[in-house]
């Protein structure tokens, strides 16, 4: 999978490429909007990353040019500017996708992966992580064959983790995913969610499957 | 048709747009003034000619009177008849008047001297019993009377007697009145302007302390205020109206400043923890765990940032008027419950109950995302102030005109004076307790800020150590 990063600003650039090569994509990395239009055009890329601001030929330009060209691939633009008609620009321009910053790298990173895929995550009706099984359908959870006595919001929390085990979920994903609650703010309430949730799924078993990423979020994952 | 031609007199009446005021209320004044004085004085001129004329007529038929009775009672007393016609008139200073007696075949039987001269007797009309202006040979201005007269007091015969009075001193009269009333005119004429112009002035020079005033005023001197003592009411109230808008002007440049410093003093703490550990870390060579640790700790600042900036930029927002919400029903017992779901474990761990009561089907129209974070921010802030043992209440009541949206809580209340206060932004009622509990102090400026982009508002009544009720209230109009 590779990816084309467009960002003038070194650091950005920097860790946008340590995070995702460490996620396991190539990545190239163009400082500005003629560079990023030539290697563009030249090479193939799954993905391109596009800030707005750029010297020489800004994001929209960038875009509009390689779509004149005939080129489809996807856009995740990347700005901070924060104006409902901005959005409404790039997506008529044909982005795909459109991120503020600030902005969690864990949230990049799931969006990036859900352009590159284009398939949504495991739909089985049974999940399995380790000793932790779910099943969807009947909304029922086990572990080690213990059935878990789980509230409807702890099960959707719990499947979406397991859905997506091994990925960091962001307090943000998360909040908005399970409740519905479309903000930012006072995401702790995520946090108290997931210690009850632990102590019904973790606390009776030794070996704990919900893991906290500092400042990051919640992953579920077998060798935590 | 009617409202355009009113318009262009309007426009004819308003056309000198551009000159001063004091010019206006010059002309104003000046125009009335001279045009009271051109009344009065044409009146009074009217009325003294009328009053002159009655006079005359008066005296013409006490004449009349006088001689009838001296024909009809001593038609034979010749003398006396004789004094009364021709000496009569010569003894009156003023007043000259003639008199002449014609019999039936229309003979003049007695005259005042010189009257034939002065006024043949062709020159009376021969209408009876009124009188009326004549002109002597002379040109000058009499006033006569013609009357029939019985000679006897068993009557003999019907004489004609024509009386004629001499108007000259009552036309001098009236002329020197008129060259009077031209000089009043004329005087008036350049002491109106004079005077109303001072008067304007005198009106004006409040106007010119308002002006003043207003020009004095810049961003520090915001506290200059004008004195509306000793001002005309009207003026009295657009001091009073200017020294008000001022008021609020200072109180929100004064927010303002506050604000800056708030921001950037909330951002100081942020920023300082990053910069410090990041320091101290690098200062020698650590363990991977110690590492880890800072780094862990950096993040958490820098989310703890970009929320605080997430939340400013959202607030910009709402009080942009430009910023356009997308309105939509929104089920309110849906959302309700969807909002007590989220919160519910934070209140249970903080041994708060929490209830929802709410009308089946009672529906809003408005943003909902931004209701739903309204109603977020107060739930939260309610189980931040709320202790264990305590309960909040979260319900909704529609009816045709508005939607209330009620949070209360039996926590630890806001006193009176921190009231006013609590909806400002970084506003905080203890700020140690709110800082450690990770709050931003923007909760209730956001829910302020959404209740506006409604057309809504937030009402706060709480009582010290007994609890706080929140209600947002949302008119029920669709569009705003």
């Amino acid at each position: 999978m590779k990816i084309l990063v467009v960002e003038d600003e070194q650091k950005t650039a920097r860790y946008l490429k340590k995070g995702l090569s460490e996620a396991g994509f190539v990545v190239d990395v163009a400082a500005d909007g003629r560079q990023a239009l030539h290697i563009a055009m030249e090479l193939p890329f799954d993905l391109i990353i596009l800030d707005i601001m750029l010297p020489g030929l800004d994001g929209w330009q960038v875009l509009s040019r390689l779509r004149e060209a005939g080129q489809q691939t996807p856009v995740l633009f990347l700005t901070a500017r924060d104006a409902v008609p901005d959005r409404v620009k790039g997506f008529q321009l044909g982005a795909d996708d459109y991120l503020v910053k600030p902005f969690a790298f864990s949230e990049l990173l799931a969006r990036v992966r859900s352009l590159v895929r284009r398939v949504p995550a495991r739909q089985d009706d049974v999940v399995r992580v380790g000793d932790l099984e779910i099943d969807v359908i009947r909304h029922r959870a086990t572990r080690a064959n213990h059935r878990l006595d789980l509230t409807a919001k702890e099960f959707l929390l719990l499947s979406l983790l397991a859905r997506r085990a091994g990925e960091v979920l962001s307090r943000t994903l998360i909040a908005e995913t399970v409740w519905d609650m479309n903000f930012d703010s006072d995401t702790n309430v995520v946090d108290v969610n997931v210690r009850r949730l632990r102590s019904k799924v973790d606390d009776p078993f030794d070996r704990k499957l919900i893991r906290t990423v500092r400042g990051v979020g919640y992953v579920i994952e077998v060798d935590g | 048709m009617l409202s355009r031609s009113t318009d262009k007199a309007s426009r004819r009446f308003y056309g000198w747009r551009g000159s001063s005021l004091s010019f206006r209320l010059t002309a104003w004044y000046t125009g009335a003034a001279f045009f009271l004085i051109v009344v009065a004085t044409g009146i009074l001129y009217v009325a003294l000619s009328a009053n002159l004329d009655r006079n005359t007529d008066l005296f013409l038929s006490d004449k009349v009177h006088v001689v009838a009775a001296l024909l009809r009672d001593r038609p034979d007393d010749w003398s006396g008849l004789r004094e009364e016609v021709e000496l009569e008139s010569a003894a009156r200073r003023y007043e000259n008047f003639y008199i002449r007696l014609l019999d039936q075949r229309g003979t003049a039987r007695l005259a005042t001297p010189g009257m034939d001269s002065e006024l043949p007797p062709a020159r009376f009309s021969v209408s009876l019993g009124r009188p009326f202006p004549l002109r002597s040979q002379n040109r000058r201005a009499f006033r006569a009377l013609v009357e029939r007269v019985e000679v006897g007091s068993v009557p003999t015969a019907t004489w004609t007697m024509q009386v004629a009075v001499d108007l000259t001193q009552e036309d001098d009269l009236l002329a020197r009145y008129r060259a009077w009333l031209w000089s009043i005119l004329a005087i008036a004429l350049v002491s109106c302007p004079l005077i109303g112009y001072q008067i304007a002035r005198h009106g004006i020079h409040f106007v010119r302390d308002v002006t003043e005033t207003a020009r004095r005023i810049g961003s520090t001197t915001l506290n200059e205020r004008i004195q509306p003592e000793g001002y005309p009411d009207e003026l009295a109230d657009l001091a009073r109206t200017f020294n008000g808008m001022l008021d609020r002007l200072e109180e929100a440049f004064g927010r303002l400043s506050r604000f800056s410093a708030d921001i950037a003093h909330e951002l100081r703490t942020p920023v300082n923890n990053i910069r410090g550990e990041a320091e101290v870390a690098l200062a020698r060579a650590r363990s991977v765990e110690e590492y880890r640790e800072v780094v862990g700790s950096c993040l958490e600042e820098a989310v703890r940032l970009s929320e605080l900036i997430g939340s400013l930029l959202f607030l910009a927002r709402t009080e942009n008027p430009a910023t356009h919400i997308k309105r939509e029903r929104v089920d309110l017992p849906e959302l309700l419950n969807g909002v007590r779901d989220y919160y519910e474990g934070s209140a249970a761990e903080n041994g708060i109950s929490f209830s929802v009561n709410c009308t089946e089907s009672s529906t809003t129209n408005a943003d909902r995302a931004l209701l739903q974070r309204a109603v977020a921010n107060l739930v939260s802030n309610a189980i931040a102030n709320t202790p264990a043992g305590g309960s909040i209440a979260l319900s909704a009541h529609a009816d045709p005109v508005q939607v209330r949206i009620e949070v209360a809580d039996t926590g630890v209340g806001i006193s009176a004076q921190d009231l006013p206060n609590v909806l400002d932004r970084f506003y905080r009622v203890d700020p140690a307790r709110s800082q450690a509990s990770g709050g931003t102090g923007l909760g209730l400026a956001i829910v302020k800020g959404i209740m506006n982009l409604h057309g809504g508002r937030v009402e706060i009544a709480s009582t010290l150590g007994e609890g706080t009720s929140a209600v947002l209230v949302i008119p029920n109009q669709a569009t705003r």
